[in-house]
């Protein structure tokens, strides 16, 4: 990536984290959801044991970059359109997914408070003890995953562009995506069918990833699959947000119906 | 000219009142939902109540066995009340001002009263309906039987409690007359009431304080007598429950209507009807 998109990612990535800091939509996502979601969690699991205190912190977490990420990201461009500036960025020099994927790195990175938060929160006021028995491992995973997480974001934010019957179902996908990815509870619960929707689901292979490393129990196998999963993954992601980018582009110089809901 | 005597002139008062009430009831439930697709509408009514019931389920089946099944079913099928209660009731009131049409409503010699209660009315009819699509879902896959229930008394409790949620859902939207940031409060509110309602933690279990606010809420003593009645208890044993339930109801219905007119006094007084 050249020094000029370097400067409108970090522009945008600014931009868009100032505003956020000050939205309180987000300040509810990323701090106060997570924390209620930790609390119930904790008033569920609380007789399965204090080192389910670093599962539930993980979970509540992840079910908080979600959250953020599905309506931070998936609404990079859609926001755009409404307040009637996509046609200006879609026509600048600096390619669209440069601006989407600097909004995205800020909502995502917004969203490691709830991580935080939920940690914090199960730490001092639950007391339980919070260690992370395999610390380097646990930050390279949560370091890969985020990564992946950013290419899920720029995958989201054209998809719901292109198809607003798909962001129709954004509230509707909070849920199923907690659900599949075993945030909270393992995915041995769900039906054999399911299984294939979880893996295909970076998120996955995270919370699998970080939970493990969290509990001592990430052999190096494991990390190698789950961490060549997670980058597989935000691979493809990437590829088909590469194509789904074209497609916005497409729509706004041929076919002039960009800014049209 | 002849004056109708006071007695018509009352009936035709209490008419035009049922009329505003029963179109406002109508017109403002279409409105919200008018702009959207038919998807969103299944996606608000359908696939998120469901995605919510299943999730704190499994996570209660997880943590305390299969057994308990009924219990997060029946306490997350009840909260999703909440969802027409809270921001369908809320958007219906303080959408009035987004929409632009506020002043027009206050402006109007209109029956306040008829005004404020209509706008919860569909969306009480709307959280019934969910939440027996909500005890469906449950039923069908299994994590609880019915088989003891007294069907009409499972229907009032779900009314009652649907009723004073959308009460609460009233007040808030007064706040959406004052306040730009309406969804931050339904939403947290909303998810609030998971925790507080004792849906998925029981209220017993609760810190003291946090018992306290458990029984201001609405939707605390609906959960619980919803689960005593697919235990087999008759109405009977839970009247206190339900009674309980409809005067917090009543209270927030009172509460909000205060707040409405005041809220309605003092945009007049300063001016800032539609002040962003």
């Amino acid at each position: 990536m050249s020094l000029k998109y370097a400067r409108a990612v970090f522009a945008a990535f600014r931009m868009t984290y100032l505003s956020l800091v000050m939205d309180s939509f987000f300040i509810f996502a990323t701090l106060l959801m997570p924390l209620i979601y930790a609390l119930i969690a904790f008033g569920i699991l609380r007789d399965k044991g204090a080192h389910y205190g670093i599962y539930v912190a993980i979970g509540s977490g992840l079910a908080g970059l979600w959250s953020t990420l599905l309506f931070g990201s998936g609404n990079a461009i859609t926001s755009e359109r409404w307040t009637g500036t996509l046609e200006n960025i879609a026509a600048l020099p600096t390619p669209l997914w440069v601006i989407v994927f600097g909004k995205t790195l800020a909502s995502t990175l917004q969203s490691l408070l709830s991580m935080m938060v939920s940690y914090l929160l199960g730490w001092l006021v639950f007391g339980y003890p919070l260690t992370i028995a395999q610390l380097p491992e646990f930050f390279g995973v949560l370091f890969f995953g985020i990564l992946s997480f950013v290419a899920l974001g720029l995958m989201l934010a054209p998809a719901f562009l292109l198809n607003p019957q798909i962001q129709q179902f954004q509230n509707a996908m909070e849920y199923p995506v907690y659900i599949l990815c075993g945030f909270l509870f393992p995915v041995a619960l769900l039906p054999f069918w399911t299984t294939p929707l979880s893996y295909v689901l970076s998120p996955f292979w995270t919370a699998r990833a970080l939970q493990s490393a969290a509990g001592g129990t990430l052999t190096l196998d494991q990390l190698a699959f789950d961490g060549a999963m997670i980058l597989a993954l935000g691979v493809i992601y990437l590829g088909i947000a590469a194509l789904l980018f074209r497609v916005v582009l497409r729509k706004a110089r041929v076919d002039a119906t960009l800014g049209l809901q | 000219m002849l004056s109708p005597p006071p007695s018509v002139l009352l009936m035709q008062r209490l008419w035009i009142n049922v009329q505003l009430f029963s179109q406002g009831a109508v017109l403002s439930y279409r409105a919200l939902f008018a702009w959207l697709r038919p998807a969103t509408f299944i996606a608000s009514m359908i696939f998120f109540p469901l995605g919510q019931i299943m999730f704190f389920t499994l996570l209660g089946i997880y943590a305390t066995g299969a057994q308990n099944a009924s219990f997060f079913l029946l306490g997350n099928a009840m909260q999703i009340t909440a969802s027409s209660g809270i921001f369908g009731v809320t958007m219906a009131i303080g959408g009035e001002r987004w929409a632009g049409t506020l002043m027009y409503l206050f402006g109007s010699p209109a029956n306040r009263l008829a005004i404020f209660t209509g706008r919860a009315a569909v969306h009480i009819l709307n959280g019934f309906v969910e939440v027996l699509l909500g005890l469906a879902w449950g039923w069908l896959l299994g994590w609880v039987d019915f088989s003891r229930t007294d069907p009409l008394a499972l229907g009032l409790t779900i009314l009652i409690a649907t009723f004073s949620t959308a009460a609460l859902g009233l007040l808030l939207g007064c706040l959406g007359l004052i306040t730009l940031n309406i969804m931050f409060i339904n939403n947290l509110i909303y998810f609030l009431l998971l925790l507080f309602s004792g849906a998925n933690v029981p209220v017993s279990s609760l810190p003291q304080w946090m018992q306290y606010i458990s029984w201001a809420l609405p939707l605390t003593r609906g959960i619980q007598a919803a689960r005593e009645i697919v235990s087999g208890a008759h109405v009977s044993q839970v009247a206190n429950l339900l009674a309980g339930e409809l005067a917090i109801g009543m209270m927030y219905l009172a509460v909000g209507y205060l707040l409405f007119r005041f809220f309605e006094m003092e945009a007049k007084r300063r001016g800032t009807l539609e002040a962003f």
